[in-house]
């Protein structure tokens, strides 16, 4: 049995009982907004594989960043991250607190932002 | 190509610097660890494909097309509706010269907005939430 969901078709008809001229276009916008808005709070649990790159420290994650399928990531919030073993297993890894480090690695920091 | 890394718990680390993962190690690119204790925290040491994986909460897929269907929890897809009506309302209100059509389109706008609130930030956790069965605690091995 297939689960009540509704399209954009059917949430533009149910807007339109109230607003029959609203535009398509606008009310599409406004989904996509409200998208953005819901996921801040967590609705979609996604996991990705990126590939590691020697002496790289940092690895994108902005919204344009992609994985090593070339898909876009889309992150909002990293909730745990695996690194690959030996034997080809994923193993969680921990999240360091301290994040004031004695070396900085000019190399390693390739993919930091440099002033424009 | 698999990793040298044999104990990624131990050895590997991360930190989330803005947009940025950081991924620090204390090994090098054959597995050994580095002997300068000044310096042992650095990149890692070799290219692995898919050498790392992510779980993460990420944004829902934007509609293009008014055949998509919204890439939300169906629990959620009404507030959907709400936060649309909500600004329509609210456009409503800055375009009339009416009072009150101004106002009463503002306290509808009010009201969708309040229902989208706590259709998301008050309920939308419990709303979608699939936790359930027995539990168990797994004490972690610290020796």
């Amino acid at each position: 049995m297939a689960v009540h969901s509704i399209t954009v078709k059917k949430l533009i008809s149910r807007v339109r009982l109230v607003f029959p001229d609203a535009p398509e276009a606008y009310i599409m916008n406004l989904i996509n907004d409200a998208l953005v808005e819901i996921g801040m709070y967590k609705t979609k649990v996604v996991h990705a594989k990126i590939s590691t790159v020697a002496n790289k420290m940092y690895y994108n994650l902005a919204d344009g960043a992609q994985d090593s399928s070339n898909n876009k990531l889309e992150v909002n919030q990293v909730l745990r991250v695996y690194l690959m073993d030996s034997e080809d297993d994923y193993i969680q890894i921990p999240r360091l607190i301290d994040k004031e480090l004695l070396l900085a690695d000019i190399a390693s920091e390739d993919n930091l932002n440099v002033p424009d | 190509m698999a990793s040298n890394i044999k104990f990624p718990e131990n050895s590997a680390m991360y930190f989330i610097e803005g947009d940025k993962l950081a991924l620090l190690t204390t090994v090098d690119s054959s597995g050994t660890g580095r002997n300068t204790a000044r310096k042992n925290l650095k990149a890692i040491s070799e290219s692995v494909t898919n050498g790392i994986l992510i779980h993460y909460y990420a944004e829902p897929n934007t509609v293009t097309a008014i055949t998509d269907s919204l890439d939300i929890d169906n629990a959620l897809e009404l507030s959907v509706v709400d936060y649309v009506k909500k600004c329509l309302y609210m456009d409503k209100a800055g375009k009339s010269a009416d009072p009150n059509v101004m106002q009463t389109s503002m306290a509808m706008a009010n009201k969708h907005e309040r229902n989208f609130k706590d259709a998301i930030q008050r309920y939308g956790v419990r709303k979608k939430d699939k936790t359930g069965g027995s539990r168990v605690v797994k004490v972690p091995n610290l020796i």
